[in-house]
């Protein structure tokens, strides 16, 4: 039987779904679009039904491949894929970039505010994490800057899941306790890691960025999230000896290379033009 | 995350209240049911690339014709749409495409004018767009189209209109493969290469085309894929020591693809 005869059998699109997940691989999410074009259809009905369902579902997916889609939506639509948070920082960094040009520094509450105009429920737990890279940590109702925000936003955004597992090994790394993948100890790692966890969990030395770096390398092998490249993460931490937590997202998110594969933000120094704008001021 | 709701998750959920009987009715009433399935067999038939653009374009479609029918000029490009979903390599998706295409171009002949087939002006500039669509120049197509394009007046059946289609998705395949061999010949990027080292690589492709024999077309593409860069450098091997001299006639870009070209199409059989 085939998978075109299975597909009439039912009177239902639930079976399309099923055919589908043989033929597309996870990453272009045809199916959590569909699924949620029509949750949305039914939940505005009055609104959609009037211009016909086939206008509907052309401009739902043009709006998806646009990047225009997440904006108004919920939180968990527009974390749900890939597609999704590349682009509402696009669409954040397109909506908001006059801050940056004017030069004003704002506190994390106020960015949380930015981000919650385009998304009614963004959790500020989310823009507080943020602001930790920018901040190094201490003093979160410091000011940042658009540039500096953006940049530590979107690492902490675009890579929740990685970010989440590398603070996992970063605090089993300074407490001693061994991680998840077996490295073979030869006695200078063992050594250093020892004395890793004889320093206090809040002290300025980090951990070591070799077995650090080796610990990430082991995540990304299994890992089903997303990750910055191999390369940059091994550039990072080549760098320096020794690396903190805060250190690593901040190198993140300052690599030019990293932002470019995500592909939403333009590198720093095109980051505040704007043409169209300074056209509309000039006029004023 | 998305990974978790892709496979085999239900749009109507296990709940059978009277909201879900309420959807599914409406689904059903306006239609969402037979269009969903109609997109889904689309997709799943033509396996593009960009599924989400595709389906962005399929409602447009659906949706502009319910609006105002589809006139003459807009089947040849959404036919033409069609084709550029599947490479010719993929070869049921893209037969499946090409009979989408046909049904398309078909449809806006009114029925009176001819037992069914493609208007011969629709299909030669069908095949004209396929040309430039593949990045082939008009003097490098020329030649090719005067063999395979059909009268005006004629309607063309199926069968040939796919056998004309293929034939130049192949053939533009072919001129960028040709092109990237006279890119590998030629020492330099604006020097033109040397004559005798470009005549060896013709006369290699000229042995692989020949050993493809039959019709079909496509077997062109596959013989000439089996000139290996192994085949190419022995061909250049023996020709080198003769070509020592950095100033030896050289030959152009533009006279290679045409010899290549010719060595397509004098394979291919006139349309009578």
């Amino acid at each position: 039987m085939t998978i075109i005869n299975y597909l009439y059998i039912k009177n239902d699109p639930c079976c399309h779904v099923i055919a589908l997940s043989f033929y597309f691989p996870a990453e272009t999410n045809v199916l959590f679009y569909l699924n949620d074009a029509v949750t949305q259809l039914l939940e505005h009905k009055e609104e959609y039904t009037q211009f016909g369902v086939a206008r509907y579902f052309a401009e739902y997916f043009t709006s998806v491949k646009n990047g225009n889609h997440v904006l108004f939506r919920e939180f968990s639509y527009i974390k749900a894929t890939t597609h999704n948070r590349e682009s509402f920082i696009h669409i954040f960094w397109k909506c908001f970039r006059q801050i940056g040009k004017n030069g004003d520094l704002l506190a994390m509450a106020e960015y949380s505010s930015l981000l919650q105009l385009l998304c009614p429920d963004f959790p500020t737990e989310m823009v507080q994490n943020a602001a930790r890279i920018v901040l190094i940590e201490d003093a979160t109702d410091c000011l940042m800057s658009f540039s500096d925000f953006i940049y530590s936003f979107q690492i902490q955004f675009y890579f929740e899941e990685f970010v989440e597992s590398v603070s996992v090994i970063y605090q089993d790394l300074l407490s001693g306790k061994s991680p998840n993948t077996v490295i073979v100890p030869t006695s200078t790692s063992v050594e250093q890691l020892s004395s890793a966890a004889n320093e206090e969990p809040d002290a300025q030395g980090g951990v070591d960025s070799s077995i650090f770096c080796e610990c990430i390398e082991g995540l990304c092998e299994r890992f089903k999230h997303k990750f910055p490249s191999s390369v940059a993460i091994k550039e990072i931490l080549e760098s320096s000896q020794r690396v903190s937590f805060y250190g690593f997202l901040m190198a993140l998110a300052k690599h030019e290379g990293v932002n470019q594969d995500i592909g939403a933000l333009p590198n720093k120094p095109d980051l505040l033009i704007d043409p169209e704008m300074d056209q509309e001021l000039e006029r004023l | 995350m998305a990974e978790k709701r892709r496979a085999g998750v239900a749009i109507m959920s296990d709940s059978k209240s009277a909201k879900a009987a309420g959807d599914e009715q409406l689904l059903s009433q306006a239609g969402v049911s037979a269009l969903l399935r109609g997109a889904l067999l689309r997709l799943l038939e033509s396996r593009p690339l960009d599924p989400v653009g595709f389906l962005a374009e399929h409602f447009a479609h659906l949706s502009s014709e319910a609006e105002d029918g589809a006139p003459e000029r807009r089947s040849v490009s959404r036919a033409l749409w069609h084709l550029s979903l599947a490479h010719h390599s993929h070869r049921s998706a893209f037969n499946n495409n090409v009979r989408v295409a046909y049904e398309l171009l078909t449809q806006s002949v009114p029925r009176r004018l001819g037992a069914g087939g493609v208007r011969g002006r629709l299909y030669s500039e069908m095949l004209r767009c396929l040309c430039s669509e593949g990045g082939l120049s008009g003097s490098t197509a020329a030649p090719l189209l005067r063999r395979i394009q059909s009268h005006d007046y004629e309607s063309v059946p199926f069968e040939l209109f796919r056998q004309g289609v293929l034939t130049c998705a192949v053939f533009a395949d072919y001129i960028r493969k040709s092109q990237c061999l006279y890119a590998a010949v030629a020492s330099a990027p604006d020097r033109p290469a040397e004559r005798t080292l470009c005549q060896a690589v013709l006369s290699t492709l000229r042995e692989a085309l020949e050993t493809a024999g039959g019709a079909d077309v496509a077997r062109y593409l596959e013989a000439s894929a089996k000139i290996s860069p192994a085949k190419v450098a022995q061909a250049m091997a023996e020709v080198q020591p003769r070509a020592q001299q950095q100033d030896g006639p050289t030959m152009d870009a533009q006279e290679f693809e045409d010899d290549a070209a010719a060595l397509f199409i004098a394979r291919v059989r006139t349309v009578t």
